[in-house]
Parts: C-alpha cells; structure tokens; sequence
C-alpha cells in the first residue's frame, strides 16, 4: 500500500497524524515488520493499531501482556478437561494409536491470541500492548513468531501463518526490550500532540462541542504537560473525556472554577490536583487571549468579542 | 536530486557511517532501506529521514544518534554553502583575534597554546590580561618571575575552561529530547526546576531495575523442593490427576549494605539522588545502614532519608554541612563501631569524589574497611574522562572497584550492576 492511499484510508477513520507517521506505517506495512511503538503513557500508542485494523480492513487481535504471561495465555493450550473427557468416553475403542493421535487435533486445541492470528485466513491487525510488562522469556518466544511467521507446538508441528498479520507492539518503556526483539521491528516513537494537532483531535472526536471550548481545553492541557511539577501528564483520551464532560456540564467556557470543578478528569493523583490548586488557574484558563490582544500579558486575562 | 544509483551506493556508506556511530546495522536493515527508498523516492528529504530512521533507528537514544548522522551526511546543498560560509567567516575571525593577540603579546615569552588561548578569550578578560601587563610591565626587569607566574595561572584557567566548555559542547542531544539530555548530563549541575523531573526519572529507572530483578527472580528456577500444597491444589483443576508439578522456589538472600555518603558542600547533590536511588531499590537490600560524612560522621535513619527537605536538614542539623572531607577519620569510625556494622555479608558503598584530607590515613583506612567486608564499592561523581587527570581518584581506584556516576545514567548502570552479582 502507497503512502496517499494509506493517507486516504486514515482520512476515512477521522485520525489525525502527521506526515512522519504515516510515512513510518507505509515503511513497516511494505516491509513486512512489526511495528514497535513506544512512547510516554496516554499518546496515543494502542489506538494507531485500531486505526490501522480499520483502515486495512482487517480484524484487531489484541494481546494484553502483563508480568507471568506465558505461552498458554499468550499463544495456545490444550483442552484438558476435554481430553480427559474423550478418554473415558472412548475408553473401550479398539484403535488405541488412533485415540491417542485424536487427542492432540485441533479439536482440543484452545486458540489463544498469537496462533489465532497467524491461522486466520484473512490477514488481521495483531496488538501486543505493553509488552515491556511481560518478562523476557516471553519477549524471546516472539521472536520467533516474529522473524519467521511461523510458532513451533510440540504435540503438532510447525504451524505456518496461513495470513501475515500486521504486528504493533506497544512499550511505555518500564523496562529495556532485548536488542534482538528491536532488530526485528520498525521503530516508532511517539511524544504528545502539540497544541493544533491535539486541538484537530478535539474537533475530529467531538464535533458537537464549541470551537472556543476545544481551543481553551486544548491549551490548557498543553500547559498542564509543560507544568514540571505535575508528574501524570493528561493523555489525549482524558483531553477528550474532560472535553466531554465539559460540554455535558453545559459550560462554555473554561473559567478557573469550571477547571476546578473538573480538574478531576484530568488530573488523576492528589499530589497533581494539589500543584493545581497553587498554581493560577488564570494561567491555564486565559493565557491564549493574550496572543490576540498583544497587551504582553499585563490585561489578566480580559475577554475579546 | 541525484540518480537513485547514485543514492543506493551512498546509503551503504551511511550504514557504515552508523555503524561507526555505535548503532548495530545488520546488512538486511541496509537492504530494507534500499527497498523502502525506491518505492518512496528520493524527492522529499524528510520523508526520507523518516523512512530511515523507522528502519535503522531502533530507541529514541538511537534516533537522536541517527538524526545527527543523517544530518551530517545527506546534506541539502544549501546547507553545504552555508557551511562553508561560516567555515571562512569562523576562520576569518580567528585569524583576526590571533593578529590582536600577537599585537598584545609581542613582548612577552608565551607557549603556542598559551597564544591560541588568548585569541580564543573573551575581550573582558583580554583587557584583564592588559591591565595587569600595563600595571606591572614596567617592573618586570625588577620581578620578572612573579610577574610571569601570575600571566601563567591566569592561562591555564583559561585553558582549562576552554577545554570543559569543549567537552561539554560534545554532549549535545539536550534539544532534542529533555529527557534523553537530564540523564546524560552532570547530576551536580541540575538547577532547581529540574529537579522534580529528575526525581520522576529517577522512579522510572527503579521500576525498571527492580522489574527486571523480579523477572530475573522468576526465572531463576525452583529449588527443586516440591511444594505439595500447590501441587496438589492445581491438580485439582485436571481431576486430581498431577499434570504439572509445582516447586518451592528459591531462597534469595539479600545483601547488608552499608552506605558511606560524603555531604561535603560540592557532594550533597549527587548524595542526594544516589542515595534516593539506591534507596528505592526494593530488591536489592533489606537492612541498609546511611551513614553521612564531610568532617564528622553521623548515621542518618531512614525517616530522615525519605523526602530531600528532610535530607537537607538533617544535613544542616548534624553539622557537617558546609565543612571539608575526611574520609579515613569517617572510614575508621565506622571500622570501630560495636557492634560490628562491617562483616564479611556486608557491601560497602562510598559515595565520594576522593577529594579528602590526609590521604595516606584515607587509604589505611580504606584497606582496613576493605578486609572487614566482603566488598568495596565506589561510585565517584566525577566524569570518568577527567580521572586520568586526577591523582586522588587514580590512588583510590587502585584499592577498590570504582565506577563512575556523575549522570543519572550511569548512577543507572551502577546500581544494575549492583543488583546483578
């Protein structure tokens, strides 16, 4: 897929990207290889593989990683109540080579999330979120499914991808991936929007909400990261659920109680909701009159038309 | 633009270049790139830095490394001329300064590099310079020692400033990423406002060591002891048949640490966030000891340790603030404590820039406290690339492991691999 159609395809989906992203997809897409994503919590990492399912048209199959994930979580197990089930069922067959080789079939075999993906018939989208949680045996046992498309079980075989998935792994970086897992992949890192983009964001998830709203939120939230005190910097899916909430509160504009009031939807620790409440809430909420008004700062904040 | 022959040619020579650079580049990463550059074109110069960077750049350290060489090497050709203009201008300029300097300097005996650092001084200092020449010139037939000694000792801070002030510009990366920059550089040298971001950083790196360690621990294996309990109750999952047997798991033993902080004036900072780091490594001890030195010692506990207000009072309180080094009187007092802080369990840490009063004491010390334990370790704040030039850092180093630590990111690596053993 070229760059444009790529492009169009997002376009369809209401994504907003830049030109370095969608060139960075194009890459991993035509080359075949996985897409290892990292970047700060909340920039948005899980939701360039949704976008990417809908944009191929292609099914997501998600992998959610977590510390002690092993092969039988992550990639397949055998039914063992079932088998246990079909022995004493069948116990008095007279071809015994048989029922034992009926045993390990696909019939009593429990798809987990990688062998899914690989048998589809029709090429999906796989995510494999966070996997700097899971440990490091189980980064090396993707490697393999990784660089070859293909995972070994030992009851069966070799399994082949009948369908190259297109793979993103996402890492909040809570700990170094191994250099041979990185070899494999195409690199992408992601830092917060800035203040047009997060603001398009706005527009493109809640189109219903006031232009002046979005703009005031949008910069708030820019300044709320900038702030060095505050150490859970807002996501852009809390931008969007505080943009909401706003409008569903019916308030038209960001007035420091109103940002009080909701602070809570931004802000998601005591220590940060206490930087809040000593910085000046003008700051956050009116600072932006001050590029049109040119007064340099010294009106505190008075209203334009 | 070029033939793409032109290019696929150039982009081996930058595989090379990168890998030159200490980024690892299979040949196939090379082969990609050639792929993925002819399917996208050459025409726009960003793109293709993108599309580069996605296949050869593989962490954002590494992508700050590749934007650097990229720019370095695709150069646009507008970049080239300007290059080359402030090339001419530059050396235009330093011919200039040095013919000053030579006017300036026409009387009197100086070393080639001494007349290199006068033309690269700022004009303050120049007129510095001039003012005790025209104020002492006159006699120097009668003192002329004196009177070069004093020319000579203002060089050579010249000289050295000059130098740090090259070193530091070889840094870099401090632009592009705030994060990447904070770990890289001078932990001493962290003003105020950054401190919290620091902190923040600090508490990413531990959750990462201590999450490696617990996979570490987790895969270490059992102790091949059966625990019946567990085994029992998974085999109740598969109709009380033992499908998969399950282990006691192995004992870890952690270490006693024993922690030697200098807070002399220029130390307190760095003591601060070592000892904020290694604090914060869960795994790596259970019954640590913090003692803190500069003329006296004390032991801190650990309330005291939990926030750096509280650090920095305790600090003040205890007296030691704001006075010199003395390590052996330190190192002996804790040799002779009773009952005995130092045994052959316990990991000594001194966290100490060697500069110290009565060295010789020092190192008497430094054995004794050597034999009593089972290690020594030092990390020193001071940037390995100046211990060449150091004699106090060269003598200490010789007597125990030392490593260096004077970023975030190598206090990082020190602490790993003080887990790791």
């Amino acid at each position: 897929m070229d760059l444009i159609t790529l492009k169009q395809k997002m376009d369809e989906c209401h994504y907003i990207y830049d030109d370095t992203l969608a060139t960075v997809l194009t890459v991993a897409l035509n080359l075949g290889r996985p897409l290892l994503i990292e970047g700060a919590a909340g920039v948005g990492k899980t939701e360039i593989a949704k976008v990417m399912s809908s944009a191929l048209d292609r099914d997501l199959v998600r992998l959610q990683c977590y510390e002690g994930l092993d092969e039988s979580k992550a990639l397949y197990e055998w039914n063992y109540q079932k088998q246990l089930l079909s022995i004493q069922v069948n116990m008095n067959e007279a071809d015994k080579e048989k029922l034992t080789k009926d045993l390990f079939s696909d019939e009593y075999l429990l798809e987990r999330p990688l062998l899914k993906s690989i048998r589809s018939e029709k090429p999906v989208v796989l995510l494999i979120d966070e996997i700097d949680k899971a440990d490091e045996e189980f980064e090396a046992f993707l490697l393999e499914l990784l660089s070859e498309m293909q995972v070994t079980i030992p009851e069966v075989g070799t399994v082949k991808a009948k369908s190259i998935p297109f793979v993103v792994l996402t890492s909040n970086r809570a700990r170094p991936l191994s250099e041979a897992l990185r070899r494999r992949c195409a690199y992408l890192y992601i830092e917060y929007p800035d203040l047009e983009k997060e603001l398009a964001i706005i527009r493109a998830k809640l189109p219903h909400v006031d232009d002046r709203l979005s703009a005031q939120v949008a910069l708030a939230v820019q300044k709320l990261r900038s702030t060095e005190a505050i150490l859970k910097k807002p996501s852009i899916a809390e931008t969007l659920d505080w943009t909401a909430a706003l409008d569903a509160l019916g308030i038209r504009e960001l007035t420091p109680d109103a940002l009080r009031q909701t602070a809570g939807f931004i802000l998601k620790n005591a220590e940060d909701l206490a930087v809040l409440q000593e910085e000046d809430p003008e700051v956050l909420t009116h600072h932006h009159h001050h590029h049109d008004c040119g007064c340099g700062g010294d009106c505190g904040g008075h209203h334009h038309g | 633009m070029a033939e793409p022959d032109v290019y696929l040619e150039k982009l081996s020579y930058f595989s090379r270049m990168l890998r030159l650079h200490g980024m690892a580049v299979s040949p196939k990463e090379t082969e990609d790139a050639a792929v993925i550059l002819t399917q996208l074109g050459f025409e726009d110069r960003n793109q293709v830095k993108t599309a580069l960077r996605t296949v050869f750049a593989k962490s954002r350290e590494e992508q700050i490394t590749f934007d650097q060489v990229f720019d370095g090497f695709f150069l646009s050709e507008e970049a080239i001329r300007q290059q080359a203009r402030e090339a001419m201008e530059r050396e235009a300029e330093q011919a200039r300064q040095r013919q000053i300097a030579e006017e300036d300097l026409r009387n009197l005996e100086f070393t080639e590099d001494q007349r290199e650092a006068y033309a690269a001084m700022s004009e303050e200092k120049r007129k510095k310079l001039r003012d005790i020449k025209n104020k002492y010139g006159g006699g120097t037939d009668r003192s002329p020692d004196i009177y070069s000694n004093l020319i000579h000792s203002v060089f050579a801070k010249a000289i050295l400033e000059q130098q740090m002030m090259m070193e530091n510009a070889g840094l870099g990366g401090e632009d592009i990423d705030p994060e990447v920059g904070l770990l890289y550089r001078d932990i001493s040298a962290f003003s105020d406002t950054e401190i919290p971001r620091a902190i923040s950083i600090i508490q990413g790196i531990t959750r990462q060591i201590n999450g490696e360690l617990t996979a570490k621990r987790n895969k270490s294996g059992h102790s091949g002891q059966l625990d019946f309990r567990k085994t029992i109750r998974k085999g109740l999952e598969t109709g009380g048949s033992f499908y998969r047997l399950k282990h006691r798991k192995k004992r870890q033993r952690r270490k006693h640490l024993v922690l030697l902080c200098d807070v002399s004036g220029s130390m307190i900072q760095f003591s601060e966030f070592a000892l904020r780091f290694i604090q914060s490594l869960n795994q790596v001890s259970d019954s640590s000891r913090v003692f803190l030195f500069s003329e006296e010692l004390f032991e801190a506990d650990p309330f005291s340790l939990q926030n750096m207000d509280l650090f920095r009072s305790l600090v003040r309180d205890s007296g030691l603030y704001g006075k010199g080094t003395d390590l052996g009187t330190a190192l002996e007092r804790i040799s002779a404590m009773r009952p005995a802080v130092l045994n052959g369990s316990t990991t000594l840490l001194i966290l100490s820039d060697t500069k110290t009063i009565d060295q010789p004491r020092a190192i008497q010390a430094l054995l004794e406290a050597k034999r009593l334990t089972g290690r020594v370790i030092w990390l020193n704040p001071i940037p390995e690339s100046k211990w060449q030039y150091l004699k106090s850092v060269q003598t200490f180093a010789a007597l125990c492991a030392m490593v260096p630590c004077s970023t975030l990111r190598e206090l990082a690596n020190a602490c790993r691999r003080l887990t790791a053993s």
